[in-house]
C-alpha cells in the first residue's frame, strides 16, 4: 500500500531554553511556542486540524496537562492526542502527529513537546521510576524485589545508571574519560552556535570540562545534562499542502520505534544485562534506514541530531545507529570528523547535553534535523555542506526506548 | 478511511476490587491468554499502543516494566497517556497509515487496590487556582453537571436512581463487572452514601482492578485471524475548554463534533436510527442521558421519559451500557478499551444474558477530564463502510 507523504513546515521555540522562566507559567510557555510555529508560515489557528501534546506529567505534577494547557494552546473544540513515554516523548509525539496525517484523517497538525523543570524536581521525578521496586525490595529481600531491583541501586535519577553505561561504553571501544571530555566540549561550543541552546559556552575546551567536579565516575558535572524549561512546536502536513502552506519543507522519510527491557543495566538472574549494548537502537535504525530507502547511512545521512542526555552517549549512539563504524567515534572526534564541518557532524544544536526540557528534547533533535534540512539553522549551527538526510534519534524509560526520525529534502520514494 | 480495519479480537479481566496478583502478573495473563485464544504469537502484532498513567500507577514512565509482559521487547511500541479508547484510536491511525497491518492495544487500572480515582483527578485540577482551591473535583463537578441537567430538564433524583439501578441490574449479568448487585432499585440506590448531591455511591463507578486487551488489523489481515471481524466505520475525538464556567455541562460540544465527524465517516445520517446500542464512559449515573444525547441518540432532555419507558434497557429502543458501563467495573485506562470490547461483544453475539437482538451498529465512547472535556466515539458494525 502507498503511504502518504508527510512534509514539516515549521518549527517553533518559545525561545531560549533556560533554567527558570520565572516571568511566565506553563500555559504561557508553550503558548508561546505555538505561536512561534504559526508564524513561520501562512497559516492561523484555524487551519490546524489536530494537535498531539506530549510531557512528563510528573515533572509538573499535572494529570494530563492538555486538559488545562486546551485554551492557552488553541486545542479548544479540536482532535488532540496526549503521548507520553520518558525521554522519547517528544518524538513519540512528533510519530503520533506523523500517523494522524499518513492515516488520511487530518491534513494539517501541530504536535507540541515541553518541560517546565523549574515547576518540580526532575530528579525526584526520575526516581519515581524506580522507587516502587524499592519497597518491595524493603518488604521481600533484594532476590524476591525482581525486574528493576537493579535500579535502586544507581540510587534513583539517571546519573547513576548512566555511569554504568559510560564505563561499560569507554571499556568497549578502548576510549578514554579524556574523549568524553572532548565531546562535551564539543557539545557546549556548537550549542554557543545555537541561540535556543540553554549551556552556551563559546570556545569550551576538554580543559574546562575536566575541571568541573565527578558526580559518578567517570561522569562530571560537565558531562551531565542542565534541567531546562522550554517548548517546541511543530507542524506537519500534506505533500499537497506543503507547499502552498510554506517556503520550506523538511519530507519525513521514516519514522521507527522500538522498545528494549527495563531490566537493561540491571541485575536479572544473577547477570548484568549491558547497557552500552543497545540492540534496540541498531534494530530500530535499520528499521528506519529500510522505509527512507537508506543503503549506505554513513554517505547518505548528513548530520544526525542524538538523545545524549550524558555526553558519552554523543559518542555511544552515532555507532549503535550505524552512522559510524563500532569504535570508532573517540577517533573521529579526535580528528574533528564529528564537528559542524566534519564528515558525520553530531549534535550541531548541541544536543541534549546542553538544553534538556526532558519532554521536548526528543521533538528538538527531530526538529533540529529538519532546520539542517531547510538550510534553516540560525547562528552558526547550520552544517556548511548540502544536508540531503538528517537523522533524529531519541532515547527513554529506563535505558530502553528508542526511536528514530528520518528527514530529508525530497519525498521518499514508493 | 483509505483502507478498512476491523477489531479482530479482545479480553478483559474479571474485575475485581482489590486484584490477588500485581498489576504486572494481571496484564501479563491477560495478554498471554488472549495470545493463545487468538492462536496467535508476539510476532503476529506490527505495533504496540499501550494506555498508562503515571499519576495512577505512582510512577514516572509508567509503562517501563510492563512493555516486556505485553509482548512488546525488541518490538515497535508507544504510549497514549489518556483513556485506553484514545490508544485504540492511535492504532487505528497506525495500521491507516499503511506502515503496519495489526495493532495491540492494552490498558488497564489499579483504582481498586491502589489509588482511589478521585484522588488521581486532583491532579487533573490547574495547580495554581483550581486545585488550591479544593472546591472543584471529579465528584463534586459531576454533581453540578448532575444538577445543571436535573434543573434544566426536569429529571428527578427518582429518575437517576432508576438509571443507576438500570446500570447495575445489567451489570449484575455481566460476569467481567465488579459491582454485581441482584435484584437492585432505584431504592437502593437512593439509599447509598451520599457524595455531592445529588449524586450517591451507587451513581458513581466502584473502584476497580482490572485490564483490557484489543487486537486491531487492516481488512486483509483480519479476514485470516477471524471469521467475525467487527469493522470501524468511523472514530474521532474532540477536546473543548478547560473553564467549567464556560461549557454548557448538560451538552458537551466536544462529544458533539466528534460524533458528527464519526457518522460523517460511518455515512450515518439518522443515528437515532441506524444505531442499535450504546456503550458510554459514564462515570457517573448523571452522564448517560448527557451523552446519548450529545451523541443524537435521544432527543435533548428526554433522559426522565426514556429511563421511564424503559428505552434505554437491553430490550429498549436503543439500549445504553447493556454491559453495564463503567457503573459496573471501571479500571481507568482500560475503561474506554472495554467500552469498544463489550461494543464488539454485542455485534458479535457474544454479550450472553445482556445481548441486544440484531445488533449491527453500535457506538463506543470514551472520555477524560473533569466533566468530560475530551471525548472520544467509535462508530462500529457488522459490515465494513460501502
Amino acid at each position: 500500500m502507498r503511504m502518504r507523504h508527510v512534509g514539516i513546515i515549521s518549527v517553533g521555540y518559545n525561545g531560549r531554553f533556560v533554567s527558570k522562566r520565572k516571568d511566565v507559567n506553563i500555559p504561557e510557555m508553550i503558548q508561546a511556542a505555538v505561536e512561534n510555529a504559526l508564524a513561520k508560515t501562512n497559516l492561523t489557528l484555524e487551519d490546524i486540524d489536530a494537535f498531539v501534546e506530549g510531557n512528563m506529567p510528573t515533572f509538573e505534577g499535572i494529570n494530563y496537562p492538555n486538559l488545562w494547557l486546551s485554551d492557552h494552546i488553541g486545542a479548544v473544540n479540536k482532535p488532540l492526542m496526549r503521548i507520553s513515554t520518558g525521554g522519547t516523548t517528544g518524538m513519540s509525539a512528533f510519530h503520533c502527529a506523523y500517523y494522524h496525517v499518513a492515516s488520511g484523517l487530518y491534513d494539517t497538525v501541530m504536535a507540541i513537546g515541553w518541560e517546565k523543570h523549574d515547576e518540580g524536581d526532575a530528579q525526584v521525578g526520575l526516581g519515581g521510576i524506580v522507587l516502587p521496586e524499592l519497597f518491595t525490595m524493603f518488604s521481600f529481600g533484594p532476590a524476591m524485589s525482581g525486574p528493576g531491583a537493579g535500579g535502586t541501586l544507581t540510587g534513583g535519577g539517571s546519573t547513576g545508571g548512566a555511569s554504568f553505561q559510560a564505563m561499560s561504553y569507554l571499556a568497549k571501544c578502548g576510549g578514554d574519560v579524556e574523549h568524553i571530555d572532548m565531546i562535551a566540549a564539543q557539545a557546549r561550543s556548537n550549542a554557543a552556535k545555537n541561540p535556543y541552546a540553554h549551556l552556551q559556552m563559546p570556545g569550551c575546551t576538554k580543559e574546562d570540562i575536566a575541571k568541573t567536579p565527578m558526580v559518578s565516575y567517570p561522569l562530571r558535572y560537565g558531562h551531565t545534562c542542565p534541567t531546562s524549561c522550554g517548548a517546541c512546536a511543530m507542524i506537519l502536513t500534506t505533500d499537497r499542502k506543503a507547499k502552498k502552506y510554506s517556503d520550506h519543507v523538511a519530507w519525513v522519510k521514516a519514522v521507527a520505534a522500538g522498545t528494549s527491557d527495563a531490566t537493561t543495566g540491571n541485575l536479572v538472574e544473577g547477570q548484568i544485562t549491558d547497557p552500552a549494548e543497545q540492540l534496540i537502537a541498531t534494530q530500530v535504525a535499520k528499521k528506519a534506514y529500510a522505509m527512507a530507502g537508506i543503503e549506505d547511512p554513513k554517505k547518505e545521512i548528513q548530520v544526525a541530531e542524538v538523545y545524549d542526555g550524558f555526553a558519552h552517549q554523543e559518542l555511544m549512539w552515532p555507532e549503535r545507529l550505524l552512522l559510524v563504524d563500532e569504535g570508532k567515534a573517540p577517533e573521529m572526534l579526535e580528528r574533528g570528523a564529528l564537528a559542524i564541518d566534519g564528515d558525520m557532524p553530531i549534535n550541531p544544536s548541541g544536543g541534549v547535553v546542553s538544553t534538556n526540557a526532558i519532554g521536548a528534547s526528543a521533538m528538538v533533535r527531530v526538529a533540529e534535523a529538519a532546520l539542517q534540512v531547510m538550510g534553516l539553522a540560525e547562528g552558526g549551527h547550520q552544517v556548511p555542506r548540502k544536508v540531503r538526510n538528517a537523522l533524529a534519534h531519541g532515547w527513554g524509560g529506563l535505558f530502553q526506548f528508542v526511536t528514530v526520525t528520518i528527514v530529508g529534502d525530497t519525498k521518499r520514494k514508493g | 478511511m483509505i483502507r478498512n480495519v476491523a477489531v479482530v479480537g479482545y479480553k478483559q479481566t474479571v474485575h475485581t476490587a482489590a486484584s490477588e496478583v500485581s498489576r504486572e502478573r494481571m496484564v501479563y495473563e491477560l495478554v498471554k491468554s488472549f495470545y493463545q485464544e487468538m492462536g496467535i504469537t508476539k510476532d503476529d502484532i506490527d505495533t504496540f499502543v499501550m494506555c498508562t498513567n503515571d499519576f495512577q500507577e505512582g510512577r514516572t514512565i509508567s509503562e517501563v516494566y510492563m512493555v516486556p509482559r505485553i509482548g512488546a521487547y525488541m518490538k515497535d511500541e508507544t504510549k497514549v497517556d489518556s483513556d485506553g479508547i484514545n490508544a485504540v484510536f492511535y492504532g487505528l491511525m497506525r495500521i491507516l497509515s499503511g506502515n503496519y497491518e495489526t495493532a495491540l492495544i492494552v490498558g488497564y487500572g489499579m483504582g481498586g487496590s491502589e489509588f482511589p480515582g478521585p484522588m488521581i483527578f486532583n491532579h487533573m485540577l490547574d495547580p495554581i487556582y483550581e486545585r488550591q482551591l479544593g472546591l472543584v473535583n471529579e465528584i463534586s463537578a459531576a454533581a453540578l453537571q448532575a444538577n445543571a441537567y436535573m434543573r434544566k430538564y426536569r429529571l428527578t433524583e427518582l429518575h437517576l436512581a432508576k438509571i443507576a439501578a438500570k446500570n447495575v441490574r445489567n451489570a449484575s449479568r455481566n460476569p467481567y463487572a465488579v459491582r454485581r448487585i441482584d435484584g437492585i432499585s432505584a431504592d437502593d440506590v437512593l439509599s447509598s452514601r451520599l457524595l455531592y448531591s445529588p449524586l450517591r455511591e451507587l451513581h458513581m463507578y466502584p473502584p476497580t482492578d482490572g485490564a483490557c486487551v484489543l487486537m486491531l488489523a487492516s481488512e486483509e489481515k483480519a479476514r485470516q485471524l477471524t471469521d467475525t471481524p467487527v469493522w470501524i466505520l468511523g472514530a474521532a475525538n474532540c477536546q473543548e475548554t478547560y473553564y467549567l464556567g464556560e461549557r454548557d455541562l448538560t451538552l458537551p460540544v466536544s462529544l458533539k463534533l466528534a460524533a458528527k465527524q464519526a457518522y460523517k465517516m460511518a455515512k450515518i445520517r439518522k443515528p437515532s436510527e441506524q444505531i442499535d446500542l450504546a456503550e458510554l464512559h459514564t462515570n457517573f449515573a448523571s452522564q448517560e442521558p448527557i451523552f446519548a444525547e450529545a451523541l443524537g441518540l435521544y432527543p435533548r432532555g428526554s433522559g426522565g421519559s426514556v429511563i421511564e419507558k424503559g428505552e434505554s434497557e437491553v430490550t429498549g429502543k436503543i439500549p445504553l451500557n447493556p454491559s453495564g458501563g463503567p457503573l459496573g467495573a471501571n479500571p481507568f485506562t482500560a475503561c474506554g478499551i472495554i467500552r469498544i470490547a463489550e461494543a464488539c461483544a454485542q455485534l458479535r453475539g457474544e454479550a450472553g444474558a445482556n445481548q441486544v437482538k440484531d445488533a449491527r451498529i453500535a457506538v463506543a465512547h470514551g472520555y477524560v477530564g473533569i466533566c468530560a472535556q475530551h471525548n472520544t466515539v467509535f462508530v462500529l458494525g457488522t459490515s465494513p463502510v460501502s
